[in-house]
């Protein structure tokens, strides 16, 4: 399992290879550092809640239902926020069969897409425009889609990390074209 | 580059293709000679339709086509500071040494040549029209451009007349402002390859049906010429709401058969439009420089323009016959031109013109003011703002707080994504060899 690893102040790229039966499992994972910030904003935002809580609880002439409702709607906010969150956005390349898109939400919840193999044109690095902010994005040409499938939905981790992803990808897809040139051969 | 420095351009204007135009032309053809050139040249512009993001043109022209939809006349809605983000990191990115602004009606030229000052870059103007003095908008347009040009390290008028009405428009010293004409691809622009007989006249006239462009002298000019010779036809390409009126002309005098009115013309199929005919009729009332004169010429027409504007510096005397916008005036100087056409050979003037008007020259020219630009000492923003002082009373401190404004959005965007934080993107030189290389070649895995 030979394991690639590098950061900035944002993001923390893995590169892992599994070594399977037949092929290498290529991972390739987007890690969110946990930003200070973020903590920090999360505990003052909890914090701010419960003292209004705590104040609504002490003021007798005000019933129980606004201090149930608010320390409800302090709960809400927080599981959202955590919900929300993504931890981690990983590329899983299994060679001759297909690549999985993975979301990592900071509830434990995941999101998979798969896409397989054949299917898969080109991967291409763009550079995506918006109105304040431009930045790359690593996306996939794929067959009958009318648009590009981009394979971090959420992140937007500097070029420097998608160039090794993008690499894999293609050197996966050119393995794929010369896999089926042999069965072709064999028939 | 010959020991030259070489440059890192952003052109920055709300006109450019798909819409067609004079500063279109203007900036992708010369674009196109500046990279040839060896400099780097980057265009932003906002988005037309679907067409949004990075696109590549030819030669490796890199467009940035930003998501701000535009509001009226392809201007994108003036906001003062909504576009400092998206510029800041296009500058970084490019690694931009000089933005260069094209025409004073594009709100986005104006804010990018604001907000590239307050950075410390290097501007230079291109103006490409006449304005008047006398009525409200003009009046606000030049406060607006006074405004801008007070601060351009050195501005491009495409003609000595327009150089003038610049000057006087904006404040600013005439040694800061050159003249750099505009060109023609002559390559696109040919004569037809068999001479046309002189035995039936077509005057063709391509321009927009507006005021402007005089369509109202057409109305009382075309008649006219038509009673007095009997073998000259019209060809009338364009459109625009004075259409009505050259049609009701053409209606009212039973000139059908004899004025053909096309209708909006595409600019690929100009030149088949000019080669159809003798002479091409100008009758504009306002202009700083009629690119269309060129690309009759070019084509080998005889030209007759109303003389307004930059038109008279347009040609050799022996090319046009002008005449004052005055519809006498006007027939006396078709009358004349069709007493000098057999002595016109197309192909003589086409190659002419070949020799007269080129992007590469205009290219070099404009490298010149480049150099100049980047020579300007750097100024702090107090010696900035004493300059905005100067455009007026209440003006001038109304400058002066936009300024503050944008200095301090500056600075705090610099806290919020520091420089390094903005990815600077690879420089992709055309290969002209069949290796299968990429910008990423260089980054390790």
């Amino acid at each position: 399992m030979a394991d690639i690893s590098f950061s900035n102040e944002r993001y923390t790229y893995i590169h892992d290879i599994h070594k399977g039966s037949i092929q290498a499992i290529d991972n390739h994972h987007i890690v969110v550092r946990k930003s200070n910030a973020r903590g920090f904003l999360l505990h003052i935002c909890i914090l701010t809640f419960l003292a209004i809580a705590c104040y609504l609880f002490l003021l007798k002439e005000k019933s129980s239902i606004i201090y149930l409702s608010s320390i409800l709607l302090g709960l809400t906010l927080v599981r959202l926020l955590h919900w929300k969150s993504v931890v981690k956005e990983s590329v899983v390349i299994m060679p001759a069969f297909g690549v999985q898109l993975e979301t990592h939400y900071g509830s434990g919840r995941v999101v998979r897409r798969f896409v397989p193999m054949g299917n898969i044109l080109r991967p291409v690095l763009n550079e995506c425009v918006t109105p304040v902010t431009c930045y790359w994005s690593l996306a996939l040409i794929v067959r009958g889609e009318a648009e590009l499938m981009l394979v971090f939905k959420e992140l937007r981790p500097p070029v420097k990390m998608l160039v090794p992803i993008w690499k894999a990808l293609c050197a996966a897809i050119d393995i794929k074209e010369s896999t089926d040139e042999v069965a072709k051969d064999d028939h | 580059m010959d020991g030259q420095r070489r440059h890192r351009i952003l052109m920055v204007s709300d006109f450019f293709y798909p819409n067609f135009g004079g500063v279109e032309n203007h900036i992708y053809y010369l674009s196109q000679c500046l990279l040839k050139l060896g400099h780097k040249v980057v265009v932003m512009t906002h988005a037309y339709g679907n067409r949004s993001g990075v696109r590549y043109m030819t030669g490796g022209l890199k467009v940035y086509y930003i998501p701000w939809r535009p509001f009226l006349m392809q201007n994108t809605l003036p906001t003062f500071y909504g576009t400092l983000p998206i510029l800041r990191t296009i500058l970084i990115r490019e690694r931009i040494s000089l933005v260069h602004g094209h025409q004073a009606f594009s709100t986005l030229c104006h804010e990018a040549l604001m907000h590239a000052r307050t950075m410390g870059y290097k501007v230079v103007f291109t103006d490409h029209s006449l304005y008047g003095f006398a009525d409200v908008g003009s009046i606000h347009m030049n406060k607006v451009l006074q405004f801008t040009l007070a601060d351009v390290n050195q501005a491009i008028c495409v003609s000595h007349t327009s150089k003038e009405n610049t000057v006087l428009r904006s404040g600013l010293p005439p040694e800061k402002v050159f003249v750099i004409p505009n060109a023609v691809d002559t390559a696109m622009f040919k004569p037809a390859q068999t001479r046309l007989s002189c035995d039936e006249i077509v005057i063709v006239v391509i321009s927009r049906l507006v005021y402007r462009k005089g369509a109202d002298l057409l109305v009382e000019v075309i008649p006219e010429v038509c009673r007095f010779y009997p073998n000259v036809r019209f060809i009338i390409g364009g459109d625009g709401p004075k259409r009505v009126r050259i049609e009701e002309m053409r209606e009212k005098n039973s000139l059908q058969d004899r004025v053909e009115m096309l209708g909006a013309v595409p600019h690929a199929q100009v030149r088949s439009v000019l080669i159809s005919g003798h002479i091409f009729l100008n009758s504009s009332l306002t202009e700083a420089f009629c690119i269309a004169i060129l690309e009759a010429a070019s084509c080998g027409l005889l030209t007759v323009s109303t003389r307004v504007g930059g038109v008279p510096e347009v040609l050799p005397d022996d090319m046009i016959v002008l005449a004052e916008p005055r519809p006498s005036d006007m027939v006396k100087a078709i009358k004349k031109a069709i007493h000098i056409l057999p002595k016109i050979d197309p192909q003589v003037m086409h190659l002419r013109m070949k020799s007269l008007y080129s992007w590469h020259d205009v290219a070099r020219r404009t490298e010149v003011v480049y150099d100049r630009a980047l020579r300007c000492p750097t100024e702090d923003l107090l010696e900035r703002l004493s300059r905005y002082l100067t455009c007026g009373a209440w003006a001038g401190k109304i400058f002066c707080l936009v300024m503050i404004i944008n200095f301090l959005l500056w600075k705090l965007l610099q806290l919020w994504q520091p420089s390094k934080d903005i990815e600077e993107v690879p420089d992709i030189a055309l290969l002209h060899d069949q290796r299968e290389t990429t910008p990423w070649d260089s980054v390790e895995d």
